[in-house]
């Protein structure tokens, strides 16, 4: 799978700075910096445990770091809480899955709008009007993301009912209903065989050229990652150890150490 | 053969969110609504109106309440009893001070007072969750009953600590008082429950309702897509506490007619929440028949062993009563979760394809 | 202005008057809470070991009382009457774990909670069914002068029951942290899948700490009984555990016995001074008004173990 066009890549979108975060000893992240720009695919890698999830974690507001900054769109944030990345324009999805398992793939899809609907308690009470129109237009919206993700079958089903790839897939139909400007995916391939994980690229791929967005992803497949990732930031006990392409994070030798252990054996 | 609806298609994305998307459920809440509005009335003897519609209805209501917090946003409430007192004496104090005041008022503003209650006892959920918020919601529980008993403002001065409703008329009919009779009240009482039970079928299935159950089935998922949890939970304790007042003031105005604070004790509350576990959690036809079913449960465990020639003692069957919600409780937990709803719902997929098996 | 001023501090000037009255008062407060702590006990046990918020830890109480009263008023003399009851709580602990904790395994708390809200019920008839629902007198030949200490009056009663149950704290704390079953049962709480992968049976432990539960629920039965007398009120006692277990953390039983302590001293000073200008009664919610605002600053409980949330 290669790409076949270059893309506009725009100017920095994200850039973290410093950014130490701990949980009473650990410290999960130290002095971890790197940016993330515009119209990219941006893969953050590392063994298990390096960070890689707190990190996703801080970009979203679900963690405040310790230390360090974080700037998005050029605005240096506060403290924020993850409702307000939402408004911001931040989607994501989640190692383990995070979907609302009583709902209908419709429902859980539709609360990915939920930013964008704003009519007012009094119509919701009567769903009429202007309450309905506006569900309309929104139900017009997710149904082309559903046919996007080709799920047009499973609409009405429970997704607790549905199978793990499928589920995932949703979970990311939930995302993109937002439309969002960064999309962050925690290993959205983990556990998935080879036919659904090419799908799964294949969305990934799309989204980012179909509608431009912005998609940090961490991922333990390094044949995936090397595919279809424009930058590479490299995590292992926290620490930035590798940044740069594909090609040039492939060849590091401190890279190659941190998922080889040669360098501690 | 009936149950079918091949030759019905949806055309248009407003007709498949319809709330009764097939002809024949449509038609069949028709001939029920008919029922209820014409046949009851003309054809149902005063006991029957009296002891069976009328708190089957009041309980609908605050069924409906308890299912909106706890069946729909999960959050667990053993306090409906206190809401409830909060709408009833709310009722009455703003009956008796203003007399004028059209009796529809007075209802939707003694909710509204208990949403307000509600709201504040709910801003704790903003830290806790579970049964640590089951256990806070305990405190409004005690804390209001006590009020309501302590306090004699509520009850205007009377020694007795009782409230009477005063009598109170709509379009020239009396629904409350002792001239008021019980076709009056039963059709005044269902008019309410309908359209109450409309909106509240309107909120769950739009934007505000997927916020509660997003709530609900993965609070920290729901703060990331952008739902403001502590927005999202008062409302539902607001919405939910007006629904549980309201259906005090009908209890206390139009059921019962005179009530005192204990009546909402926590028993009732532990009633509402049967009500919701047995007719099915998240569900507004769920409220319906677990309220129906609680209603007649201990009609049908006084009238099962006098017919068979063994009449019980009043003790034993309240303690028959306490076992068999308890085993039920359990039951519907273990097998049907979402309770008689659920139920109702397989029986009709059943139908839809019958005779055929698949 | 002033009205409030004086509510809040008048009191003051009273306890400031009076030391020794604000002692006998504190003291008597104490004991009571180490009442609660009893029953709060059995709540943290089963919460540790299974997970469960067991609702019908009140119910329990109220069963035990029952059933040996129910059997000393049968004639059986009371150590076997006792042998009887306890021979029935583990019955009722096995019949809980098969009907009940057996077939919801794995589902979300709330759903447990709810699910031992139905076994209260189930147990309050059942129980009230078999002996009776009359108010039955419980004496295990515990003294109840009321004795004097540096000149504070104290019930004999409550110095016993005092004793009573921190014995049965030192034993459990022992059984907890130095037995064979007692690290199963830790192993069970932290994770039960994983203890069950490396070979503790699940069921058997459950049975295990149920019947524990039951036995606290026994000792708890009899104090409050002797105290009040064996009635259905009993079970409502829980009610008042359950602001004692917000206090002091569901998993610590240390917890239990400091938020006992407190609840009991703050409930009784509230009463005693507060009250009565407002109506008197308010030991129904005085305590979970506290437990709720302790709750604002610190949602884990005094002892609770920290929640960090994950994704």
């Amino acid at each position: 799978m290669s790409r076949d066009a270059p893309r506009p890549i725009g100017d920095t979108l994200l850039k973290v700075e410093d950014v130490s975060l701990g949980f009473g000893g650990v410290r999960a992240l130290s002095g971890v910096s790197f940016d993330i720009r515009k119209g990219e695919i941006r893969a953050i890698i590392g063994p298990n445990g390096a960070g890689k999830s707190s990190m996703l974690n801080c970009i979203n507001g679900f963690y405040q770091p310790s230390e360090g900054r974080i700037t998005y769109k050029g605005k240096a944030r506060g403290a924020m809480r993850p409702h307000e990345a939402a408004r911001d324009g931040i989607a994501r999805t989640f190692q383990n899955i995070a979907l609302f398992r009583g709902m209908s793939t419709l429902d859980n899809i539709m609360t990915g709008r939920m930013l964008k609907m704003n009519r007012g308690f009094f119509w919701q009470c009567l769903h009429w009007g202007p309450a309905q129109s506006e569900e309309i237009e929104h139900r017009e919206a997710v149904e082309r993301v559903i046919d996007f993700l080709e799920i047009q079958a499973i609409r009405k089903v429970p997704v607790g009912r549905l199978p793990y790839g499928l589920q995932k897939r949703v979970e990311l139909g939930r995302a993109l209903a937002a439309e969002p400007e960064l999309l962050l995916l925690d290993e959205p391939m983990a556990g998935m065989n080879l036919e659904e994980k090419e799908d799964m690229c294949r969305f990934i791929l799309d989204v980012n050229e179909q509608f431009g967005t912005t998609i940090a992803l961490i991922e333990h497949d390094m044949g995936v990652v090397m595919d279809i990732s424009d930058r590479v930031v490299v995590l292992e006990y926290g620490r930035k150890i590798a940044d740069g392409d594909p090609e040039a994070v492939k060849a590091d030798p401190k890279v190659i150490d941190a998922y080889l252990g040669t360098g501690h054996g | 053969m009936i149950y079918r609806e091949s030759g019905q298609f949806k055309t248009s994305y407003a007709t498949d969110q319809a709330i009764f998307p097939i002809l024949q459920d449509r038609i069949a809440l028709a001939i029920l609504l008919l029922v209820a509005f014409v046949g009851a009335p003309m054809f149902a003897s005063d006991y029957f109106l009296t002891t069976i519609l009328i708190p089957f209805l009041v309980f609908s209501v605050a069924a409906l309440g308890l299912n909106i917090l706890t069946g729909y946003c999960g959050q667990l409430s053993l306090g409906t009893g206190g809401f409830m007192a909060c709408g009833a004496f709310a009722a009455y104090k703003i009956a008796t001070a203003f007399p004028d005041l059209n009796i529809v008022f007075v209802f939707l503003l003694a909710g509204g007072a208990a949403a307000l209650v509600g709201v504040v006892f709910g801003l704790p959920s903003l830290r806790i969750k579970g049964f640590y918020l089951a256990v806070a919601t305990l405190a409004a529980q005690f804390f209001l009953i006590w009020l309501f008993t302590k306090v004699p403002w509520f009850v205007n001065y009377s020694p007795s600590g009782v409230i009477s409703a005063p009598p109170r008329a709509v379009f020239g009919f009396f629904v409350t008082g002792i001239e008021a009779t019980s076709h009056a009240k039963y059709i005044f009482c269902l008019a309410f429950v309908a359209l109450l039970a409309l909106v509240a079928k309107n909120l769950v299935r739009g934007r505000v309702g997927r916020a509660w159950m997003a709530i609900r089935d993965m609070d920290i998922a729901a703060e990331i897509i952008g739902i403001r949890p502590l927005h999202t939970k008062l409302l539902a304790f607001a919405v939910s506490s007006f629904y549980c007042g309201v259906a005090g003031a009908l209890w206390a105005f139009i059921y019962t007619s005179s009530v005192e604070a204990l009546a909402f004790d926590i028993n009732r509350s532990f009633q509402i929440l049967f009500m919701i576990i047995i007719g099915g959690l998240g569900s507004i036809l769920g409220s319906f028949m677990g309220a129906a079913f609680i209603v007649m449960l201990p009609i049908l465990l006084n009238a099962g062993p006098t017919a068979l020639g063994t009449p019980l003692s009043t003790s034993t069957i309240a303690h028959l009563e306490l076992m068999t919600f308890g085993s039920l409780i359990i039951f519907f937990l273990v097998v049907e979760p979402h309770g008689l709803a659920r139920l109702w719902q397989i029986g009709k997929e059943k139908l839809r394809l019958w005779p055929f098996p698949h | 202005m002033d009205a409030i001023f004086d509510f809040l501090f008048g009191p003051l000037k009273e306890i400031w008057a009076y030391p020794t009255f604000f002692v006998e008062v504190v003291v008597g407060g104490l004991l009571t809470g180490v009442m609660y702590s009893l029953v709060a006990l059995g709540f943290v046990l089963i919460f540790k070991a299974s997970g469960v918020f067991n609702f019908a830890q009140g119910a329990m109480v109220l069963s035990a009382a029952l059933s040996f009263v129910g059997f000393t008023e049968l004639g059986v003399p009371q150590w076997l009457a006792m042998l009887l009851t306890l021979a029935m709580m583990v019955a009722l602990a096995f019949v809980i774990e098969r009907v009940v904790l057996r077939p919801l395994v794995n589902q979300a708390p709330i759903i447990l909670f709810m699910a031992t809200i139905g076994v209260t019920f189930f147990i309050d008839g059942f129980f009230q069914m078999l002996w009776g629902e009359d108010v039955k007198r419980l004496d295990i030949g515990i003294p109840k002068d009321p004795i004097e200490i540096h000149g504070v009056l104290v019930n004999t009663f409550d110095i016993v029951a005092a004793v009573v149950a921190g014995s049965l704290v030192a034993t459990l704390a022992f059984f907890f942290q130095s037995t064979r079953i007692g690290r199963a049962l830790r192993a069970v709480a932290d994770d039960h899948q994983a203890a069950q992968s490396v070979g503790i049976p699940l069921q058997t432990i459950w049975v295990i700490v149920w019947s524990v539960a039951g036995i606290v629920a026994l000792v708890a039965g009899i104090m409050w009984g002797s105290k009040l007398g064996v009635q259905f009120s009993l079970a409502l006692v829980a009610l008042k555990a359950l602001p004692v277990l917000i206090l002091g953390g569901f998993t610590s039983i240390p917890g239990a016995i400091i938020g006992g302590l407190i609840i009991g001293v703050g409930e009784k000073v509230a009463e005693v001074f507060w009250a009565e200008k407002i109506g008197g009664g308010i030991e129904d919610w005085f305590a979970y008004i506290l437990a709720l605002f302790f709750l604002m600053f610190r949602p884990q409980g005094l002892f609770g173990e920290r929640i960090i949330e994950r994704v």
